[in-house]
């Protein structure tokens, strides 16, 4: 039986869940998947895995990746995964390269496909700034380890799996990082939960406060390119694309935004997108359902009143 | 206090060219910098050794020799010394055989902390940190930002970490791995006028496989786990779609579109 072992981030369980699919298109239908969890979690997880080790660690969890790399070393002495995956997240990006050097096996990060060639399995993932694609194969015993870019493999249907718990100890010997304080911060939202999006760019860059109106008039949430994160318009965490977000909703709205690569690469599976750009030969233009050429500016204006005026009449 | 900063010079993605027949990006057009990240950990310990001037401040690189100019520039902004690990056994190395070789180096070292960068902006993996913390037995963090400078001293790392909700506070005890984000915003210092005419290459040092002693197949392509096989510049798939102006009739046209589909 081909075995997968996948560790599920307690801040990020949706994305975490979505390996399952990306374990998928690695062995095909019959396989055996392990979830590592160690942390409680508010909601108990869905009946997704075949076994689900669950590591006991103190309530506040755990912040030392190199505790959870012990654990998982063990489990994978004991069980010969064929596959390791890991979401790619902030502490499954220091998770992954731990396991993998003590495991003495390849590693490929944040990676956004999986394809198989003549039965060899590839990977691919954006380098250099996203302006390539690289296409990685493994070489050597294996297992296969990946770490997975996020909301990548969404929205596909999970099987159900009967579910076998298995608890276990923590290493008692204790990580060296030590957790002091943690502070909220004040933040807007997650623009990767919103089905609507309206997002400006470099040609909208005096608009943002109507952006965000018509935001809220589709009950949707703002997001920007870079070019508005680094003039220091809109905050980072809204920021779509490779250096920000991927995002998957059902509208996206670009507002004078070029379409750079590394911009696309965040919003590839958004179901409709509008792009607003004086220049109508602009890359994003090519992705989009429909085009309007012209001012953001103007259109914000017109598209704002016209809903409005709709919502009044009513 | 010993602080050593693992550099990577990287080409400026934005001016490099690329051949389109083969997939590559050509190499020696593009103008290498110092990785953004690598920045902030340069200079963040510069800050130190300006502020505790017996502090030493080496910086480490594994590339070719090519880079050795870059490498003067930091000397010149007040790095005491400058390493390159380089040969052609370590060509084609990826995160795995890198670390190999970045780790045998430092293991021979002795050092308090050790400063990284977080991602770079050619490779992006984020890989090299972790896994010198897992070959060095060193705790390590990434997206590390304000650092405590009055505990370093005492042997304690204690810094932020920004995340979408929270931003924590951790502390690690030395020797440990911090790998700093350009969110940090530490900035680098300009050479002084007599420095920018001074030659340092008496203190730069080329390592080789000769001093580290590896087999041919530990590192390299051969000591490789992984292999780049293919390098794709991506097309857009054209979706059916309809070209309007930002006028009446065009946003009546976007207006039925999104009722149409329950947006409204
Ligand atoms: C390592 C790396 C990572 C990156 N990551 C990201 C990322 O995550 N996200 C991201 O977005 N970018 C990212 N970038 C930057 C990216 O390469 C582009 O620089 C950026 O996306 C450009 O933003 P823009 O399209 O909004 O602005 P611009 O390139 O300035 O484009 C502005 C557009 O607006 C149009 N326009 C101008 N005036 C008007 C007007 N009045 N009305 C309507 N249209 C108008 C123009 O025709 C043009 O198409 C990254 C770059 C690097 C090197
Ligand atoms: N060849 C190298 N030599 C020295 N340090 C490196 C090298 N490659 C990566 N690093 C360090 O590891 C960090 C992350 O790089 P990467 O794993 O390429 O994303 C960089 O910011 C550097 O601090």
């Amino acid at each position: 039986m081909i075995r997968c072992l996948i560790y599920i981030d307690p801040n990020e369980t949706e994305s975490s869940l979505d390996l399952i699919e990306a374990a998928r298109q690695l062995h095909g239908d019959s396989f055996e998947v392990t979830g590592v969890l160690c942390s409680a979690l508010d909601q108990p997880l869905p009946n997704v895995f075949d076994r689900l080790a669950v590591v006991a660690y103190p309530e506040s969890g755990c912040v030392d990746p190199a505790q959870v790399v012990d654990t998982m070393q063990a489990m994978h002495w004991k069980d010969k995964y064929q596959s390791i995956l890991i979401p790619a997240t902030h502490f499954g990006r220091m998770l992954a390269p731990r396991l993998a050097m003590l495991l003495g096996t390849g590693l490929v990060a944040d990676i956004t496909q999986i394809r198989r060639k003549d039965d060899v399995v590839e990977v691919i993932r954006p380098a250099y700034s996203g302006s390539l694609m690289a296409c990685i194969r493994y070489v050597g015993e294996g297992p296969m380890m990946m770490s997975v870019r996020p909301n990548v493999f969404r929205d596909m249907v999970k099987e159900e799996r009967a579910m076998r718990i298995m608890p276990m100890q923590p290493r008692t010997s204790g990580g060296g990082i030590e957790r002091i304080e943690v502070k909220p911060k004040q933040i807007s939202y997650d623009i990767r939960e919103s089905d609507v999006l309206v997002s400006g760019g470099g040609g909208a860059a005096k608009s943002f406060a109507k952006i965000e109106r018509l935001a809220e008039l589709l009950g949707g949430k703002a997001s920007a390119s870079r070019k508005l994160v680094d003039a220091g318009i809109a905050p980072r965490s809204i920021q779509v694309g490779q250096s920000g977000k991927t995002v998957s909703p059902e509208l996206y709205i670009a507002l004078g935004i070029n379409g750079a690569i590394q911009h696309i690469e965040g919003i590839k599976q958004a179901k409709h997108i509008i792009s607003v750009n004086i220049n109508k030969d602009a890359p994003l233009t090519s992705l989009s359902d429909i085009v309007v050429e012209g001012d953001a500016d103007r259109f914000l204006d017109q598209l704002i009143r016209r809903i409005q005026q709709y919502q009044q009449s009513e | 206090m010993k602080l050593i900063c693992l550099v990577k010079f990287v080409p400026d993605v934005g001016s490099a060219k690329y051949d389109f027949e083969r997939h590559t990006l050509i190499r020696d057009s593009a103008h290498l910098q110092l990785n953004p990240d690598d920045v902030c950990a340069v200079a963040f310990a510069l800050k130190i050794k300006a502020r505790h001037p017996e502090t030493i401040v080496e910086a480490v690189t594994m590339a070719s020799a090519r880079v050795t100019p870059n490498m003067e520039d930091l000397l010149r902004i007040g790095v005491d010394c400058g390493v390159i690990l380089s040969d052609p056994a370590f060509a084609g190395s990826d995160t795995f055989a890198t670390t190999r070789v970045l780790g045998r180096y430092l293991s021979r070292q002795d050092f308090s902390y050790l400063l990284t960068g977080t991602h770079s902006i050619d490779g992006d993996t984020s890989h090299i940190p972790a896994q010198l913390g897992a070959l060095l037995n060193l705790s390590q963090m990434s997206g590390v930002q304000k650092i405590d400078e009055s505990l370093l001293g005492q042997g304690i790392a204690r810094f932020d970490v920004e995340s979408e909700q929270e931003i924590t506070t951790y502390q690690m005890r030395k020797p440990c791995i911090l790998s700093l984000t350009r969110e940090s915003g530490y900035k680098l210092p300009y050479a002084s006028r007599a420095n920018l005419e001074k030659d340092f290459s008496a203190q730069i040092q080329v390592v080789s496989n000769a001093d580290l002693g590896f087999l041919p197949e530990e590192v390299g392509l051969t000591g490789s786990k992984t292999r780049v096989v293919e390098t794709y510049v991506k097309r857009l798939e054209q979706r059916e779609q309809r070209t309007v102006r930002a006028d009446e009739s065009g946003v009546e046209y976007v207006f039925r579109f999104l009722t149409d589909k329950g947006f409204i």
